[in-house]
């Protein structure tokens, strides 16, 4: 029997793909597979466990203080993530609606801010929130993701904004509304999508930055997740791996799953935001 | 009053700009200072001395050595990443059993902090106990474990090559969106005159990918550019600073060293050269607006 044209196709598809879909799979094997081994096989370098320790789990969150890192974790994130969307919001309103002198120059400044990552400003940071007084506190981490957020945020907004039909507003104006109603009535209700999406991405964003966390925070009780993950890891002389592993695991799946299912979003507001 | 704040695009726009223009210029214009004066340990600035800590760097063999990896590992990633990702977008493109299930898995480490992903791979890489050596060595691929990461010869190629898989999601979105905007007539048409499958990609699918190849290019260079924590995270630049690249020789001279003049006469110049990245970027997109 011959194969039909979309059998065929699947097929040789498949094996295109095998060895990049192998290599993408691999590490989470290896996290997986090591999160579950009993503790005195981790070192011996075998692929299954002889059987699943799921109490690793368990054992993983007092030995690796992972309760005190992904409490942190979530203030950081969510704290600055809603002061990135309040201030981004109106300003992306603004620069979707009205044409203002010095709208260019805002654009421009955003698209720089944006392509700098803050590993390049980190010595002017760490003067700042010197400064502020602020060290190995988690609010120094907050304000410099809060403020990196409104970059991007403003970036994405703007361009979903701009494709809400301003006649809209304008009808409301006619038949009466202040600019205030149409806003609440009409324009919030169109653009709400777009926001929860921007305020996941801003919130990921911050759950996963590196560089300026381990600058600032200086003390285990300050430690974001990653920063936490990195020191059971870095410079030891005996790593518990397969308590790293389930931390690592139990740190990014969450996070994983929401940014697998709102990926789309983002390549269509980055693209959009990239020919306005 | 409540209409003129709504109507008044100053005011929308201040709340932002003054929180994103204190934490973002203020410290350039920290940096600035800083590279242009002699600052002891401590970070006390003592003298002005113009351009002493440029030229301190230019002479510097750690620099030299960090700005040619970097050059490397951005060239490394950029290519290798656009390279694999434009036969599997076009693979994506089409129609096949399981084409959702295999979208998801080529964008899962894209899903991953940086971090937790590189701290994996420093565990999978292990010379005694990592998983890789044993997989390998069960494949018969090789049969003495390798130190992946103890090594200059395979540590830096290791970490290209981690990046590479990270950078290929991203690329291969931008792809997507670009093969999906060649009509679908185009390639009837083709088939018609008897073109075969190399003559449709070269004639048809490259050129009219090309500007999302531009713009694929200019945005993963700087990326990459910017990229700290596979490196940090799997060798923090070693072994004996094989590995260190712009980002990380940064870190080590302004928070290991503590020479803070030459960190910022670095971030600097580091600023400039994205800055020059980003330029090419808005007149790529402009271009492609136009066209």
């Amino acid at each position: 029997m011959r194969m039909s044209r979309k059998m065929r196709r699947t097929v040789l598809s498949w094996i295109a793909l095998a060895p990049l879909v192998i290599a993408v799979l691999f590490p989470f094997a290896v996290m997986i597979l090591t999160a579950l081994k009993p503790a005195g096989e981790v070192l011996r370098p075998t692929w299954v466990p002889s059987e699943f320790r799921w109490q690793n789990f368990i054992t993983m969150w007092g030995a690796t203080n992972f309760g005190t890192a992904l409490w942190n974790s979530v203030y950081v994130a969510t704290l600055s993530t809603i002061i990135a969307l309040v201030a981004a919001i109106p300003a992306a309103y603004a620069m979707s609606r009205y044409r203002f002198a010095g709208k260019g120059a805002f654009q421009q400044f955003l698209l720089v801010s944006q392509m700098l990552s803050p590993i390049v400003l980190v010595i002017g940071l760490f003067r700042l929130v010197v400064w502020l007084g602020l060290v190995d506190s988690t609010n120094s981490v907050v304000i410099v993701y809060a403020a990196f957020g409104i970059a991007f945020s403003v970036w994405m907004l703007q361009s979903y904004f701009a494709t809400i039909p301003r006649d809209l507003e304008e009808a409301a104006w006619i038949e009466g509304a202040t600019p205030w109603q149409a806003l609440v009535r009409v324009f919030l209700p169109l653009a709400l999508p777009a926001m929860v999406v921007t305020a996941l991405f801003t919130f990921i964003n911050s759950w996963n930055e590196f560089v300026i966390a381990l600058t600032m925070l200086r003390t285990q009780d300050s430690y974001t997740l990653p920063i936490q993950v990195f020191s059971l890891v870095a410079g030891r002389y005996t790593v518990e791996w397969h308590h790293v592993m389930a931390a690592t695991f139990v740190a990014t799946i969450p996070v994983a799953v929401i940014f697998a299912w709102l990926q789309r979003y983002l390549v269509r507001g980055l693209a959009l935001g990239a020919v306005k | 009053m409540k209409r003129s704040l709504l109507v008044n695009p100053y005011v929308l726009v201040a709340p932002g700009f003054i929180l994103a223009a204190l934490i973002i210029l203020w410290p350039l214009a920290e940096i600035a200072n800083i590279a242009v004066h002699d600052v002891n340990r401590f970070g006390v600035l003592r003298g002005y001395v113009g351009l002493e800590n440029f030229r301190v760097i230019f002479a510097d063999p750690e620099f030299l050595g960090a700005l040619r990896r970097t050059a490397i590992w951005v060239f490394g990633i950029v290519a290798g990443s656009i390279l694999i990702s434009i036969p599997v977008a076009m693979i994506l493109n089409g129609d096949f059993y399981g084409r959702g299930l295999a979208r998801v898995i080529i964008m899962l480490p894209w899903a991953i902090s940086l971090t937790m992903t590189a701290i994996v791979w420093a565990w999978a890489l292990n010379g005694e106990s990592g998983m890789l050596n044993s997989g390998l060595r069960a494949l018969g691929i090789i049969d003495r474990n390798v130190q992946w990461l103890a090594q200059a010869s395979t540590a830096f190629p290791m970490q290209i090559l981690i990046g590479i898989l990270v950078t290929i999601p991203f690329t291969i979105t931008i792809f997507l969106g670009g093969l999906s905007s060649i009509p679908d007539d185009l390639y009837e048409a083709a088939q018609l005159e008897g073109a075969n499958g190399w003559q449709v990609f070269r004639e048809i699918t490259l050129p009219l990918l090309k500007p999302f190849v531009n713009i694929a290019v200019v945005m993963n260079t700087i990326y990459v550019f910017n990229s700290f924590p596979i490196i940090w995270v799997t060798t923090q630049g070693g072994p004996a600073k094989s590995t260190d690249i712009l980002v990380t020789y940064l870190y080590k001279l302004g928070f290991q060293y503590g020479r803070l003049d030459d960190a910022s006469a670095l971030s600097i110049l580091m600023f400039v050269l994205l800055l020059a990245f980003t330029l090419l970027y808005v007149r790529l997109a402009m271009r492609e607006e136009k066209a």
